[in-house]
């Protein structure tokens, strides 16, 4: 009983934002061995997907998803160091980042918070990105799926130079590439042979896993 | 720069002369478009964004080849003040600055209590005199208002959004002393500066951030409007009229869409402006549906109150087109908001490599079907896309005279 409790609360927490409330209720649940995963798959990862429920239905705003995010990635700082290698993040690799010139990061961050409650390994190679770096970084990690996010018209234009240089470099069929950012839309998405566009992101997290399922 | 430098006089138009002049007989449209600007005239961003001369004439040349109402030389006004006072900023070779948010001006309370006792010079910190500047030679294109970044958004900028919002939920104490201090100490003053050095007697501010749904209405109405009107209150001391674009319905999901949040967020407009202006900018207003927002005017045009409607046509339209659907988007504005209040056109933040054809499709169908006064039946009206020349082959000819 004090086990379901502990993750109903902790659940409660990443759906309210309280942060450090979540991090010490993940530090219970370890204390009361509760298998981690558990922890994540029946505590965690309800919170971020209620939250996200009541953002579709106008009840949430973006200052109590960001809230949400918070305590996710607090709750995570506890749990992760007890999973075994491989038995989370088992959805997909992505490898997130905003291009050159650009700094942004809001999205990106809730994107990845998104990604990870999705089952993804993700990893953020940060903001004012250069188009070396991001192919570099493909080369190196070998993601699934690479992010690539902008607010700006005029940084956006990089992103059909990564994708060219994809090509160029051999990449491109290794690699899923979504792009977003304000700017971003379907049309550009298509027009730069981008796969998915993420319009916000919820939905980037559900394309992601649909890319996951056709590759 | 020094005090009192320039005084060319402006403002004299009230409120409404922002964009409407009476004596045009048709519907009128300005421009959001420094990235497009950069990218029609080639000038890279290190001069754009630097140097008054370049921003002004470059936004003047691109405003008279899309034939626009009035020139509006809008910078990186999210930037300046924030820039001035020492924050951290990316300078990019081909984009706007941008502030560093990895590294945010105040990180915690005590950076906020250094922020208080360091003294701006609101003249020439930063990029200051750029700024000053723009709006002084904005007056010789027909400019009435000064700039400056609205209260929320510098707010953002100043500590980022998720820490924001943080202070806002947990700590209201700090967050309150951040927003009296921007007020106070930051915006006052900048603005003061402004009037001295140009004479404006009004100073508009975007505030993007403050829209639903990065706010919620209710968190609009604690954070947002009593610190706007505390504004608008010091300002009007010192002779100045402002005016911020806060509470803005951006949700970009269409099955999202809520007529109620959306009235809500004219309330916040409404208390922001101090007047019965409407904005309906950033979201994906082709796609709205547009009675709601008679529902609201409802009211006030029974008590024969003038709502002024600001109607923004969106970047991603402006870019992705087709041409048809941006020509019917403005057709429709028109049809259902024209005939019964003071309707004017914002072509909103047109990006970097949006179609010219886009855009002169877009100016056309404004003064065509918004010829004044509106007709009772706008598919009597014959519109055809023009055909016009490159923003290049434009430019040569205005040198050689033969336009």
């Amino acid at each position: 009983m004090a086990v379901t409790n502990t993750l109903k609360e902790l659940e409660n927490a990443i759906l309210e934002g309280e942060d450090d409330l979540a991090q010490s209720l993940a530090q219970k649940a370890i204390e009361q061995n509760i298998q981690p995963l558990n922890i994540v798959n029946e505590g965690i990862i309800p919170g971020i997907e209620e939250a996200g429920e009541l953002w579709k239905k106008n009840e949430y705003f973006l200052p109590d998803v960001v809230m949400s995010a918070e305590a996710f990635k607090m709750a995570m700082e506890i749990i992760e160091p007890h999973l075994t290698a491989g038995e989370f993040g088992a959805t997909g690799k992505v490898v997130i980042g905003t291009v050159a010139g650009d700094m942004h990061t809001l999205g990106k961050i809730i994107v990845i918070v998104m990604l990870r409650s999705a089952g993804f390994e993700v990893i953020d190679v940060g903001e004012d990105v250069s188009i070396a770096t991001f192919i570099e970084k493909v080369k190196e990690l070998k993601p699934n799926i690479l992010g690539l996010g902008c607010y700006m018209t005029t940084t956006m234009l990089d992103m059909k130079d990564i994708i060219k240089k994809l090509q160029e470099n051999g990449l491109r069929n290794s690699v899923k590439v979504m792009v977003g950012g304000v700017p971003t839309s379907q049309e550009f998405a298509d027009e730069i042979g981008a796969d998915a566009w993420g319009k916000n992101a919820i939905d980037a997290a559900e394309k992601a896993k649909k890319l996951m399922e056709g590759s | 720069m020094g005090k009192e430098k320039s005084k060319k006089g402006a403002g004299s138009k009230g409120l409404s002369g922002l964009i409407i002049d009476p004596e045009k007989p048709w519907i009128q449209v300005i421009a959001q478009m420094p990235d497009h600007i950069m990218t029609l005239t080639e000038e890279p961003a290190k001069k754009f964004y630097h140097d008054a001369k370049v921003f002004v004439e470059s936004t003047a040349d691109v405003s008279g080849y899309y034939q626009l109402d009035s020139c509006t030389p809008i910078t990186d006004v999210y930037n300046l003040e924030i820039e001035a006072m020492g924050g951290k900023m990316i300078y990019g070779e081909n984009s706007m600055p941008t502030i560093d948010f990895r590294d945010p001006l105040i990180k915690n309370l005590e950076d906020l209590h250094k922020l208080k006792k360091k003294e701006v010079d609101w003249y020439n910190d930063g990029r200051l005199p750029y700024a000053l500047e723009c709006i002084n030679l904005s007056l010789d294109y027909e400019g009435v208002a000064g700039s400056f970044c609205a209260p929320f958004s510098m707010a953002v900028g100043m500590r980022s959004y998720p820490a924001l919002i943080k202070d806002m939920k947990k700590r209201p104490d700090f967050a309150h002393e951040l927003f009296t201090f921007i007020i106070d100490d930051v915006l006052v003053p900048y603005i003061k500066v402004q009037n001295d050095y140009t004479d404006i007697l009004m100073a508009f501010a975007p505030d993007a951030w403050a829209s639903v749904p990065n706010l919620s209405v209710k968190d609009m109405k604690e954070w947002v409007v009593p610190y706007t009107e505390r504004l608008r209150e010091k300002c009007k001391k010192l002779g100045v009229m402002i005016m911020c674009s806060s509470g803005t319905y951006s949700e970009e999901q269409l099955d999202k869409f809520d007529a109620e949040i959306l009235h809500g967020c004219f309330d916040v407009g409404i208390a922001c402006t101090g007047a019965p202006m409407l904005f309906l900018l950033y979201g994906p207003w082709q796609d709205y549906p547009l009675e709601p927002v008679r529902d609201y005017t409802a009211k006030l045009r029974e008590e024969s109150i003038n709502v002024t409607i600001t109607a923004g046509v969106n970047a991603r339209l402006l870019r992705d087109g087709p041409v048809e659907k941006i020509v019917d988007t403005i057709k429709h504005y028109i049809d259902i908001l024209g005939r019964d209040h003071s309707l004017s056109f914002f072509l909103d933040n047109i990006p970097a490599d949006a179609p010219s054809d886009h855009i002169h499709a877009a100016v056309a169908a404004i003064h065509t079907y918004g010829r004044l006064p509106i007709a009772d039946n706008l598919d009597d009206i014959e519109f055809k896309i023009p055909k016009r020349e490159s923003f290049k082959e434009w430019k040569k000819k205005l040198t050689d005279g033969t336009i």
